[in-house]
């Protein structure tokens, strides 16, 4: 990843409609050629945010600065809709026309087939599903090579195989193109992104590289994969006074959460063993982003 | 593809160029003939009614026509317009358009042309049909005075279609924008026929073709000519300033 200048930076962005205060004075800075998460609860402001970037709306106060022309930054909206009466060709043909008339009509072809369209490129959109809308609008999204894209939930109307093609996407375009990806799927976020933003209530709770926040924040943990039965264990490992908190993963595992790292390796094993534990396996918890999101949005 | 293009499918693909031409085109051909056969239809249908009337005229081929078609022509004009200019009503689509243009105007000026181009090519085939229509049964109609009255009738068209984008501007959504623009252009009638303050307003310029083919005098819709055309770019100019600030 490059890591230049901020490609897009906001500075004390706020956005009130009315008397409700969607963003809170938002500082938002993401590096040029970066992929970074936008997550946040429902009503956390990620899409005035990304409407307010894409300069659809307009901030109540405070500055965005981005290191683009306006023609140079895509948004695709959560549910995409076109004109049912056009073609899919002709809704890709006409955003390639705004706003690079100068890249040629095949280029609309390989974005089609790209988005895995190609057999549908002369259907009415009319006729399409949601599925289908989604990538549609992936495909006017990146057809006039912006520089900086922003998604508000790319993958939410999509099948786990479109989801799979759609990341791999963003993943492609990671580095010649700064990327906004507004989600609520955090596993997705783990797979292409390297930076996050905790959105909650119209204010940044984080900001950063994703390994930053998840090791920063994580609460040190192991897993143990046990031979049942597994409830005497779990009441030995309770009561030692290091494990802070114990949690039932399926019928034999459990993740055990310690005050610290150091007790937990020197006594995680000794109390198996005192516990008379037959164990399959034990490994550190992998920091885990949901878990992570949760505790900073609570 | 163009958005002068995209306005020329929305017309063609979603029939509204159809159904503008349609609408002008029955009543261009309707009228005239009522003018001329309706002493007869009523003798015929109307159960025994006698109609003592001067013979029709060749101004009235035309006033039937605008008679007719003018509520339901404006109905039409209003509708398609407003299910063209008030883009902003899907959110969704909106995006995509306003994302990708450098100004809103970039957006509306298409629409505004070909919407226009569309109901004055409708408009214009109705009252040719009217006309001709009303030379084969009624006899010639002054070609001068139908000529200035179509420019007039075409001139309070061009408003309406400003009105329903200032319309598009101040709400969202084709009915709101279609209600608000038939409530401005009702308000526009009233007060019209409060007074000399009438002659002014583009209202007035409703009906000039049956007038003008009647023996109007051409010099009493200046005022309402120069007033329309003064307040079509003005209304269009406020229409974009709105959709320009507006939150999408």
């Amino acid at each position: 990843m490059t890591a230049a200048g901020p490609s897009l930076e906001t500075s004390g962005l706020v956005k009130r409609y009315g008397g409700v205060l969607a963003l809170a004075g938002v500082d938002l800075r993401v590096p040029e050629g970066s992929v970074c998460g936008l997550v946040g609860p429902n009503g956390a402001g990620k899409t005035t945010l990304l409407a307010i970037l894409a300069g659809l709306r307009r901030p109540t106060a405070g500055t965005v600065r981005i290191a683009a022309d306006r023609r140079g930054v895509a948004i695709l909206p959560d549910t995409p809709q076109f004109d049912p009466w056009l073609s899919a060709r002709e809704v890709v043909d006409l955003a390639r026309a705004l706003v690079a008339p100068g890249l040629p009509h095949g280029r609309v072809d390989e974005v089609l087939a790209d988005a895995g369209l190609a057999d549908d490129a002369d259907r009415r959109v009319g006729g399409f599903s949601r599925g289908m809308l989604q990538r549609l609008g992936l495909a006017a999204t990146v057809v006039g090579r912006p520089q900086v894209l922003l998604l508000d939930e790319p993958c939410s109307a999509l099948d786990p195989a479109g989801r799979r093609e759609v990341l791999d996407l963003v993943a492609r375009l990671a580095g010649s193109a700064t990327i906004v990806l507004s989600t609520h799927i955090l596993a997705d976020v783990q797979q292409v992104c390297d930076r996050v933003a905790v959105l909650r209530a119209g204010t940044l709770l984080f900001q950063g590289p994703l390994d930053e926040l998840l090791i920063g924040r994580a609460a040190p943990a192991y897993v143990v994969r046990l031979r049942p039965p597994v409830e005497p264990v779990e009441r030995a490992l309770a009561a030692e006074p290091w494990v802070t908190g114990i949690e039932r993963m399926g019928a034999v595992e459990l993740r055990v959460e310690a005050r610290s790292l150091e007790e937990a390796q020197r006594g995680l094993v000794r109390a198996l063993t005192a516990a008379g534990a037959a164990v399959v396996a034990v490994e550190p918890a992998a920091a885990d982003l949901e878990r992570v999101f949760l505790e900073v949005t609570a | 593809m163009s958005l002068w293009r995209l306005e020329w499918l929305r017309l063609v693909r979603t029939r509204r160029l159809l159904a503008l031409v349609g609408v002008f085109a029955f009543f261009g051909l309707t009228g005239p003939l009522l003018a001329r056969y309706t002493k007869e239809l009523l003798k015929r249908f109307g159960g025994g009614v006698t109609v003592n009337a001067p013979p029709p005229t060749p101004a009235d081929g035309i006033a039937q026509f605008m008679a007719n078609g003018q509520q339901l022509g404006l109905l039409a004009v209003v509708l398609v317009a407003a299910a063209c200019l008030a883009f902003d009503g899907q959110r969704e689509s909106a995006v995509f358009l306003r994302s990708r243009v450098r100004r809103v105007a970039d957006l509306i000026v298409p629409k505004v042309v070909v919407t226009a181009a569309a109901t004055g090519i409708a408009f214009v085939l109705g009252v040719g049909l009217a006309w001709y229509e009303t030379a084969v049964l009624l006899g010639r109609l002054p070609a001068g005075r139908v000529l200035l009255g179509t420019a007039l009738e075409l001139l309070y068209l061009a408003f309406v279609l400003a009105v329903v984008a200032g319309a598009a501007g101040v709400t969202r959504g084709v009915a709101a924008s279609a209600l608000t623009t038939l409530a401005v252009l009702v308000l526009l009638g009233i007060a019209g026929s409060l007074g000399a303050v009438g002659r002014w307003l583009p209202s007035h310029l409703v009906g000039s073709l049956s007038d003008l083919a009647r023996h109007g005098r051409p010099g009493d819709y200046l005022a309402s000519f120069l007033v329309t055309l003064a307040l079509i770019p003005l209304v269009l100019a406020w229409s974009i300033h709105r959709l320009t600030r507006r939150d999408v």
